[in-house]
């Protein structure tokens, strides 16, 4: 067990105790959403840092969880498997979706994914027979008693999962596969890498955990509207978390989920209707002075540090 | 549904296609020269319209007489932006680029908002209840037209620009090969500095000509921001006469589906269009080249 493992079963223990300690709800609340963006930015990292495909349509696998949820429960069933039939609709989805857009490379790649993701939002909106359209659709309660600590431990669970998941993959050969794709997809190809496969099945785990995070949100709230669940915001918001922290890390997502949500909810209540004012100013300068997001920046910092305090071997010297 | 209600819902869709186009064109040129994902096209668009909104309330002179202000303003905040933000990110650095115009276009949203409220405007010409006929029971709305007209003229001027002009032929030699443009003398930041200016001050000017027809709220940019995108695509990388073509095709397209389904299904219609022409010909209907 090295030093990075034992900080990391600490920071969950310890994440798992903080109800025991907070008591407001409110706190939790944030809390809840700061876990949640973490596995969701931890989600969108596979597709968009291991792959380098940037997404910006994830609300469709959110939304897909989220309705997933509350229309299955309409044809009678239990809340918990109505979550698996979300999963399920979300990887359909994400089959189809990626079968789209994976042939497009670069900003129409980006564009594709919007698109598909708009179809769904504006579908729900006008299938009103099937969602409810507008006016809503309820959703069950997957929790009762305790509810706001379940809900916290679930994304905490759930964050767990996905950072799990995600170490899982960049120490095994699909994740390399995945990182050669990212790096230069004709190469990978010209390796032999099924890069169309390679990046479907990223894109499948990460919409069947996105689509999770989306039953939860939607059942803390008991009720959703499809601009709500499968609206743009969601979607720049997951791409965002983990650019913030730094794509392609495992730390980043976790962190751009922390310093986002903690910096949205600051503003909210200090700036009030400027909010949206600083949190675009905060999004151009993370762009301007931490171009690598903030854990890549660290991580390249500390490497160039690193170098510079120990002189290059001599072959290297000898070879240049 | 006669033919008649179809024939006026292409016409009426054929004058909101016209400011389509400018607004699609304006994305193409910035697209094509520098490949970035502008998120923050239609709230420049917004600010076009906000910009006019002023202007007329503070003169009281017509909106179709103070485009040029929209535009010029539009034109030195477009190369602010350029020179201040865009130019300091890393070449293919895509990723930061789309940050960079979500977080622009937060900003523009949301200072706007601040400053005039969420409340809805419209200005009226007076010429809003003037419907020219055209004959077989059909006509035209006056402001529609006027604003038509404008717009097909200014586009006119951008497509000369950009193929006539000496910025344009390097706009192009750089949405081409953009590692040649440089080698053959062409001082690339200026361009693209020039080409992102000329853009935005084409979104502004569309929100010009858009005030007198279109209610005025902070995310009106929004819908236009994503019909901008589809329109460039369905154009072809970056090609403005294809562009404005697909401007002019969404404009019609979504009237009929009006018609036909429902208001509610006009963007859906376009988004599917759009998915479709970039799986089965990701050159764009109009465009050559591939994608």
């Amino acid at each position: 067990m090295t030093r990075s493992h034992a900080l990391a079963a600490a920071a969950f223990a310890g994440a798992l105790l903080v109800p025991f300690v907070v008591r407001s709800d409110y706190t939790l609340q944030v809390l809840f959403r700061l876990f949640l963006f973490s596995a969701l930015g931890l989600a969108w990292n596979l597709v968009g840092g291991y792959a380098g495909q940037l997404s910006l349509g994830h609300s469709a696998y959110f939304g897909a969880g989220a309705y997933g949820l509350a229309l299955s429960t309409r044809l009678g069933l239990p809340a918990w498997p109505s979550v698996g039939v979300g999963i399920l609709v979300a990887m359909l989805f994400a089959l189809v979706i990626g079968g789209v857009s994976f042939r497009l490379r670069g900003p129409y790649f980006a564009l594709a994914t919007i698109a598909c993701a708009e179809i769904l939002r504006l579908s729900a909106k006008n299938l009103t027979g099937l969602t409810g359209g507008d006016v809503g659709a309820a959703v069950p309660a997957l929790f009762s008693g305790q509810v706001v600590r379940s809900f916290y431990w679930s994304a905490v669970l759930l964050a767990s999962l996905a950072a799990a998941a995600t170490l899982a993959v960049t120490r095994s050969r699909f994740g390399y596969y995945l990182m050669a794709i990212r790096e230069d997809e004709d190469t990978a190809l010209s390796v032999g890498i099924d890069t169309a496969k390679t990046k479907l099945a990223a894109l499948l785990i990460s919409a069947a955990l996105t689509a999770v995070a989306g039953s939860l949100y939607a059942s803390l709230f008991l009720y959703i509207v499809p601009d709500q669940v499968f609206g743009l915001d969601i979607s720049n918001e997951v791409a965002i978390v983990a650019m913030l922290g730094g794509v392609g890390t495992i730390a980043g997502p976790i962190v751009g989920a922390l310093i986002l949500e903690t910096a949205s909810e600051l503003f909210k209540n200090v700036f009030l209707e400027a909010h949206l004012l600083i949190y675009g100013g905060l999004l151009v300068f993370v762009v301007l002075f931490l171009p690598d997001g903030i854990v890549g920046t660290i991580v390249r910092r500390r490497t160039l540090a690193r170098r510079r305090a120990k002189p290059p071997r001599a072959p290297d010297h000898a070879a240049a | 549904m006669t033919a008649q209600a179809a024939v006026q819902a292409a016409i009426n869709g054929l004058l909101t296609g016209g400011l389509y186009a400018l607004v699609g064109m304006g994305l193409a040129l910035i697209f094509g020269v520098m490949r970035i994902v502008n998120f923050a096209h239609g709230a420049f668009m917004m600010l076009g319209m906000y910009i006019t909104f002023v202007a007329v309330g503070a003169t009281g002179v017509s909106p179709y007489l103070m485009f040029p202000v929209a535009g010029l303003v539009m034109f030195v905040f477009g190369a602010l932006v350029y020179y201040g933000l865009l130019s300091r990110l890393p070449a293919g650095a895509d990723f930061m680029q789309i940050l960079l115009t979500i977080g622009l276009s937060l900003i523009c949203t949301d200072a706007v908002q601040l400053v005039f409220g969420a409340d809805y405007h419209l200005l009226n010409t007076g010429l809003a209840s003037t419907n020219l006929a055209l004959g077989y029971g059909l006509s035209v709305n006056a402001p529609w037209v006027v604003s038509f007209a404008i717009a097909a003229a200014i586009s006119v001027g951008l497509y000369l620009f950009v193929l006539r002009t000496m910025t344009g032929r390097a706009a192009r030699a750089i949405a081409q090969t953009p590692a040649a443009a440089p080698l053959m003398g062409i001082n690339v930041h200026r361009v693209q500095a020039i080409s992102f200016a000329v853009g935005t001050a084409a979104a502004g000017v569309a929100g010009a000509l858009l005030l007198p027809v279109f209610y005025l709220y902070p995310t009106v940019g929004d819908q236009f921001t994503e019909k901008a995108f589809v329109m460039v695509v369905l154009g072809g990388m970056g090609s403005i006469v294809g562009a404005a073509t697909a401007g002019l095709v969404l404009g019609v397209v979504e009237s009929l589906t009006s018609l036909y389904w429902g208001n509610q299904w006009a963007l859906v219609v376009d988004f599917v269009l759009f998915v479709l022409v970039l799986s089965f010909k990701p050159g764009g209907i109009f465009g050559t080249e591939r994608a």
